[in-house]
C-alpha cells in the first residue's frame, strides 16, 4: 500500500479511536516505513502539546445574560397575541398612561416636529432653525427620560427590562434617574430585572453616586446570582471601598458556598 | 430536546447548564476573544429558543447546537471580513503570551508559537482541529456536524495537523 493510504489510520491513532486490527495494520506499515514513523511521531508529539492550551472558563456574566434572555422570551411567548389585540392593547396602554404621564403624549407630537423641522428646512442652516432643533430634542430626551421612569413601573417584567434597557439612550442620567435605577436595583421583585438593572448601572459608573449606592447595595441582595454578578462589577470597576460591604456579606450564615468562594477570592483580589 | 419544542421552555435553562461551557469553549478556539465568544454563545441559545420548532428531533442535539454555532461564526467572518486573519493571529498571540505567569519561559514561548500557528490555520482547518482535539468528539460526531463521510474527516484532520506541523516548524526556524 501506499504511505497516502494509510492518512486515515494516522488520525485514528493520535486521537486513540483505533481498532486493534486497525492499530495491527499501521503498525506493521510504520515498521517498515521510516518516513511513516517519524511523521507520526511528530504528529502525536504536536497533538500532545496542543492538548496544554487551557480554555478559559466563561464568565458568571453569561449565565446571568442567557437567564434574562430565557425568561423575556417566556414573557413574550405568553404576551403574544393577534394583530388586532395588539394594537387594542397598546391603545389601552397609552391611555392609561395619559393622567399620570402627560408628557408622554407628547412624544410622537415632538418626534413628528422634528422630523418635519429637518424636512421643511432642509440642510439649510441658520443659527435659529439649530437652536429650535436643540430644543426640540432636548424635549425629546427628556420625555424619554419620562417614559423609562414609567416603564420601570409597569407590572410586567419585560417591560421594566425595556425600561431599564433605554438608560443608554439616555446620554445624561441625572438624579432622578439614578434613584430610580437604584430603587430598582435594590427592591424590584424580578431577579432578571435587577440584574440588567445592575448593567445599566455599571454603564453610569461615572456617577459617583451610583458607585457609592452599588456599594451599598452588596448587602441588600439575597439572590446568589446578584451577589455573584454585583462581585463582578466591582472587580471590573477595582472598587477597593466595596471591601467593607463584601465582609459584612460574609458574615451571613445562609451565603452560599460557591457565592463565598467568589466573595473571598474578590476581596483579595480588589486588596 | 424535543421537550423544549414542546414548549416546556424551562427545559432550556437545563441544556444551558449542560452545554454552555462545551460551547464556550469550541467559539473560543475559534475567535481566541472570550467577550465575543460569551455573546455567540448567548445568539446560539436565543437562535435555538426561536427555532426550536426546526429541530426535528432525528440526530443529537449537540450537532445542531454546533451547526448553529458555525452560523453564528461564518456570519461574524463574513461581516468583519478585512479583520478577521489579523484579529485570530493577534488574539492567539495575546492569549499565548498571558498564559499562567509561572510556567518555564522556554514552555510558555513554545506554546505561544504554537498558539500562533493555530491562529494561521485557514478557519477550517481550525475548526476540524477545534472539534476533534479542543472538543475531544469522536469522528464520527464530526461526521456529523459537519456532514461529511467519517472517512473524509480523518483525512482532513490529518491534513490539517500537518499543515499545522509545517507552520510551526518554518516559524521555529
Ligand atoms: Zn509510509
Amino acid at each position: 500500500m501506499k504511505c497516502e493510504l494509510y492518512e486515515e489510520l494516522f488520525t485514528g491513532w493520535i486521537n486513540k479511536e483505533l481498532s486493534p486490527e486497525e492499530k495491527g495494520v499501521l503498525e506493521q506499515h510504520i515498521s517498515g516505513c521510516d518516513h511513516c514513523r517519524t511523521e507520526l511521531e511528530a504528529l502525536q508529539q504536536l497533538w500532545g502539546h496542543m492538548g496544554q492550551f487551557e480554555t478559559p472558563e466563561p464568565s458568571a456574566n453569561m449565565s446571568v445574560k442567557f437567564y434574562a434572555m430565557l425568561d423575556t422570551y417566556k414573557e413574550s411567548v405568553k404576551e403574544q397575541r393577534s394583530l388586532w389585540a395588539d394594537i387594542k392593547y397598546q391603545l389601552s396602554n397609552f391611555w392609561q398612561w395619559q393622567p399620570r404621564w402627560p408628557m408622554a403624549y407628547n412624544l410622537a407630537m415632538v418626534a413628528i416636529l422634528v422630523v418635519a423641522g429637518y424636512l421643511f428646512f432642509g440642510k439649510s442652516k441658520s443659527d435659529d432653525q439649530d437652536r429650535q432643533l436643540q430644543a426640540l430634542s432636548s424635549q425629546v430626551h427628556e420625555l424619554k427620560q419620562t417614559m423609562m421612569l414609567a416603564l420601570l413601573e409597569n407590572p410586567s417584567a419585560s417591560e421594566r427590562i425595556r425600561g431599564v434597557s433605554y438608560t443608554s439612550e439616555i446620554k445624561h442620567a441625572d438624579k432622578q434617574v439614578i434613584d430610580a435605577l437604584l430603587a430598582t436595583l435594590n427592591n424590584d421583585p424580578n431577579v432578571n430585572v435587577r440584574l440588567s438593572t445592575l448593567d445599566a448601572l455599571t454603564h453610569l459608573a461615572g456617577h459617583p453616586e451610583v458607585r457609592e449606592g452599588l456599594i451599598k447595595s452588596i448587602v441588600e441582595q439575597d439572590s446568589p446570582l446578584m451577589q455573584l454578578a454585583i462581585a463582578d462589577v466591582m472587580l471590573k470597576l477595582q472598587e477597593k471601598r466595596s471591601v467593607g460591604s463584601f465582609k459584612e456579606l460574609l458574615k451571613q450564615k445562609d451565603l452560599d458556598h460557591g457565592v463565598r468562594d467568589k466573595i473571598k477570592q474578590t476581596i483579595t483580589q480588589l486588596i | 430536546m424535543l421537550k423544549v419544542k414542546a414548549g416546556d421552555l424551562d427545559r432550556m435553562g437545563m441544556l444551558f447548564e449542560r452545554y454552555n461551557r462545551q460551547l464556550y469553549g469550541f467559539l473560543f478556539h475559534m475567535t481566541y476573544q472570550r467577550e465575543l465568544s460569551e455573546d455567540m454563545v448567548q445568539q446560539v441559545f436565543y437562535k435555538m429558543l426561536k427555532y426550536r420548532h426546526t429541530f426535528t428531533g432525528t440526530g443529537e442535539y449537540i450537532h445542531w447546537m454546533y451547526s448553529i454555532a458555525r452560523n453564528v461564526l461564518k456570519d461574524h467572518w463574513r461581516k468583519n471580513k478585512q479583520q478577521v486573519q489579523h484579529e485570530g493571529v493577534e488574539a492567539a498571540e495575546t492569549i499565548a503570551g498571558g498564559l499562567v505567569p509561572d510556567e518555564a519561559f522556554e514552555k510558555k514561548q513554545a506554546k505561544a508559537e504554537l498558539h500562533r500557528a493555530m491562529g494561521k490555520l485557514s478557519e477550517s482547518q481550525r475548526e476540524i482541529l477545534a472539534l476533534s482535539r479542543f472538543q475531544e468528539l469522536k469522528c464520527q460526531e464530526i461526521a456529523q456536524i459537519l456532514g461529511m463521510t467519517e472517512g473524509t474527516v480523518k483525512v482532513r484532520i490529518h491534513r490539517a495537523m500537518q499543515e499545522l506541523k509545517s507552520i510551526y516548524v518554518k516559524m521555529e526556524r
